[in-house]
């Protein structure tokens, strides 16, 4: 590999942080819309529109965007087995950001789940 | 009102949208190794890999494919809890391994194995600690 093994990581990372942020407008979105969600597909459909509306939502848009251009150029350069497993690393930012900025209680049941992810992650790098 | 039932009509989409999240991986690996050899170090080598990526008719067959997936979760999301349905989304972190192995012959060592097996058991301990809020 061309590419040190820390740089693709960082750009996985990158991707990670990116569509958390994302997640978190797109959140911000809906929760503003305060709808009921009914099983209906046309119903569904609508409100997808409806989200698509909000400017918010575009801002998530971009950082999508910008995270697919890092990860096709990520997938260039490393095997898929371990871009994909690798990018399970947003479930870790999601628990320090859900700590950190939204001030939620994370339990013990979520720091051991992150600590296996870390585990996992280690072990898949170092194979 | 969200339930925790799961039922068989909502397992099908969970493993449908778990088959179309691999799809999509699948894809855009596909479409990225049309620009496998050329390398990012300036503002032109960056417009000529995005170039050639985009040209790749896989990338907009996996983007086609991660709107429809949006659209499913959004469906499946309205019937259940995120923690009955990660854990079962998850599976595609074995899947996509999987699909490596067998369409894009790519290597997978014993020890890789492992490392995927600790990510599936730590998505899911995750997923379903968001009942821990309620009992504390």
């Amino acid at each position: 590999m061309k590419f040190g093994l820390l740089f693709i990581l960082s750009l996985i990372g990158l991707t990670s942080l990116l569509d958390t942020i994302n997640q978190l407008f797109l959140k911000s979105a809906i929760n503003s819309l305060q709808v009921n969600l009914s099983a209906n597909v046309f119903k569904i459909l609508k409100f997808v529109w409806q989200v698509i509306l909000i400017p918010k939502v575009w801002l998530g848009g971009l950082c999508a965007l910008v995270s697919l251009c890092i990860w096709l150029f990520v997938l260039s350069k490393s095997d898929l087995n371990f871009a994909f497993s690798a990018d399970s690393m947003h479930y870790i930012f999601i628990a320090f950001a859900s700590r950190i900025f939204l001030k939620e209680k994370v339990g013990f049941r979520r720091w051991l789940g992150t600590i296996f992810i870390v585990l996992g992650i280690v072990l898949i790098s170092i194979s | 009102m969200l339930k925790n039932k799961l039922t068989v009509k909502i397992l099908v989409f969970l493993v449908f949208s778990d088959i179309l999240e691999t799809f999509t991986q699948f894809c855009f690996k596909k479409g990225a190794l049309n620009a496998a050899s050329l390398d990012v170090n300036n503002l032109a080598g960056l417009s000529l890999f995005l170039k050639a990526v985009f040209s790749s008719g896989f990338i907009w067959i996996g983007i086609f494919s991660v709107i429809f997936t949006f659209i499913i979760w959004s469906t499946i999301l309205s019937k259940i809890e995120l923690s009955v349905a990660v854990p079962i989304a998850s599976f595609s972190y074995i899947l996509v391994p999987l699909v490596s192995v067998v369409f894009l012959h790519e290597k997978i060592s014993l020890l890789r194995w492992a490392g995927i097996i600790f990510i599936l058991a730590g998505v899911i301990v995750v997923s379903k600690s968001s009942h821990e809020k309620e009992g504390a």
